[in-house]
């Protein structure tokens, strides 16, 4: 439970640490866009220079973002050799039977390992260096548009920090379940798919009774502290962007040149 | 006199259920510590949600400060009570700790401007300053019940209403929130009036006032020193004494009356002279 990267929050001081969030979510956005535009060696050269700096801009070690690439790894696997093998056209390199491995194939599955691997790595400095509330505080910002479609944006965000707020808490709870049914005689961890999955039953019933418990709980404390809707409240945190949100936003800019220079002149 | 708390002939029962509160009274006055007793499902918690207006009496009604908590009034009367419930985890609603103390001051529309002033002030009563950017995880048990605490008192309450809030914490955080208590209350004198639902009868001989509910039955209400000279009454509902009089129950020459710890040590040395 301890490992899962994706979406874990490391303090700091970091200039990324302190842009708004608004402007990672951007970032990061116009980011994986531009991935999927990117199809020659020079535009992922100049992608993965922009990911690298930036990670050095924020001053986490390494390993934590090769901690984050981990889960992903199956799936990466999965996509790769789907591409070898069923990406048609000549030179053949290898023949199985029925099975070809072309040079396009090849370097179409390496194409798609950078892509993923570099919107990954962005992903993760996002979530690495910005609070979850903070993304729920400016996502709710930059969907504010949506509220004159009748979108409720603000109880959707308040909805999305609170839940992101119970995670560690249900982690915990998780743990502490499978221990004391482990403890029992429990095994999570032998048999088949089937016994597997039916060992998850007496782990998720608990759970919900659990969580269900917390949800009436939280609900009174928060109506008792005045909470009538999230419509009528004024905000503690208030998003500005502030001098160093410009500079990445030109940096941005700049990547996004060079970007297509690359692509097009190259 | 106006009174902080009436409640008059209240008659409640949760839906399938026998009636657990029959022509219930009770009264409190402005600055009165009362402290509620009663084992585990005699009520205490009922007739918390009920002035809280989080459940509506099917009889009878409650006033506080003189408005009587109806539908229209349910918003009012809540922003003169502030409520700490029993599971710390379960009332954290801000991702740090100024943020959980803010959350009430934003549902009040707040001037986002005097936010920061009013959280420092709060937090430093409680004393919990220095953890101001915390977030709940990092926090112990006591230390997530006196952000509870900072988080009422952030919206300058008449009454707090504290239902077993120090239940789940180990002896340390629990002492530490009853100096907390015992220093606001020193604090604010007569303008807080303080409800704590307990069954840790030390805590409750900290009150002015004890009041022992059973099944939803009012059986002992008086000063510590008259409720804790009952103790057959107290054995009989589920109840033991505070240490103190856990000590004297094993003495072989009693003193006359319920004695609290101080006085009872005192008693112990001139006594057995
Ligand atoms: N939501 C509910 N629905 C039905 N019965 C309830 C509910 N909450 C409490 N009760 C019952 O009401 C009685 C009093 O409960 P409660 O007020 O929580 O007691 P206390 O706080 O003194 O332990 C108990 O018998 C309990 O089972
Ligand atoms: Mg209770």
């Amino acid at each position: 439970m301890g490992n899962i990267m994706i979406g874990r929050f490391v303090p700091g001081k970091s200039v990324v640490h302190q842009l708004d969030p608004r402007t990672k979510i951007i970032g990061t956005f116009v980011f994986i866009l531009l991935m999927l535009w990117a199809n020659t060696w020079s535009t992922y050269l100049v992608a993965a220079i922009f990911v690298w700096f930036t990670i050095l801009l924020t001053q986490q070690p390494l390993k934590m973002y090769i901690d984050g690439l981990k889960p992903i790894f199956w799936l990466l696997a999965f996509t790769i050799v789907l591409q070898i093998f069923f990406t048609g056209g000549t030179p053949v390199l290898l023949h199985f039977g029925f099975i070809k491995v072309t040079l396009p194939g090849v370097i179409n599955a390496l194409f798609v390992m950078f892509r993923f691997v570099l919107i990954i790595l962005m992903s993760t400095i996002m979530t690495l260096t910005t609070p979850p509330t903070s993304i729920a505080n400016a996502l709710e910002s930059l969907l504010k548009p949506l509220k004159s479609l009748k979108v409720p944006v603000a109880e959707m965000a308040l909805m999305l920090s609170i839940a992101l707020r119970f995670v560690p808490l249900l982690m915990d709870e998780t743990q502490k379940i499978m221990n004391a049914q482990k403890s029992r005689g429990m095994s999570f961890s032998t048999g088949g798919p089937v016994k597997r999955a039916k060992a998850i039953v007496p782990l998720l019933i608990p759970l919900f009774v659990g969580a269900l418990q917390r949800a009436l709980d939280l609900a009174n404390a928060m109506e008792v502290r005045g909470f009538k809707d999230a419509e009528h409240r004024t905000k503690y945190r208030i998003l500005k962007y502030k001098k160093q949100d410009y500079q990445a936003f030109a940096s941005l800019l700049l990547f996004s040149i060079i970007f297509f220079s690359v692509l097009y002149l190259i | 006199m106006e009174n902080a708390i009436k409640i008059n002939n209240l008659t409640y029962q949760y839906q399938n259920q026998t009636t657990l509160f029959q022509d219930f009274n009770l009264t409190i006055d402005p600055g009165q510590w009362v402290a509620l007793v009663g084992h585990n499902g005699s009520g205490k918690s009922t007739l918390a949600k009920l002035i809280m207006g989080l459940l509506t009496p099917t009889q009878g009604g409650i006033t506080v400060f003189n408005q009587v908590l109806s539908e229209s009034t349910v918003n009012d009367v809540r922003s003169q009570i502030g409520m700490v419930f029993q599971n710390p985890d379960n009332q954290f609603v801000g991702a740090t700790v100024a943020d959980d103390v803010a959350f009430g001051l934003e549902n009040n529309e707040i001037d986002t401007k005097l936010m920061p002033k009013m959280i420092a002030k709060t937090l430093e009563i409680v004393g919990m300053s220095e953890y101001q950017d915390r977030e709940p995880h990092t926090l112990s048990g006591g230390q997530k019940q006196r952000v509870a605490l900072a988080s009422v008192l952030a919206l300058q309450p008449k009454i707090i209403i504290l239902d077993e809030a120090t239940a789940m914490l180990d002896p340390e955080g629990r002492q530490a929130v009853m100096a907390t208590l015992t220093q606001l209350k020193e604090q604010f004198g007569d303008a807080l009036t303080l409800v704590t639902i307990t069954h840790d009868m030390d805590e409750a001989a900290l009150a002015d006032r004890v009041v022992v509910i059973n099944d939803g039955q009012l059986i002992l209400d008086g000063t510590p020193a008259q409720v804790f000279s009952e103790a057959d009454v107290l054995h009989h509902n589920g109840l033991g004494l505070p240490f103190s009089g856990e000590v004297v129950a094993h003495l072989n020459q009693k003193p006359q009356k319920y004695l609290n710890e101080s006085e009872l040590i005192s008693w112990l040395s001139t006594s057995n002279k």
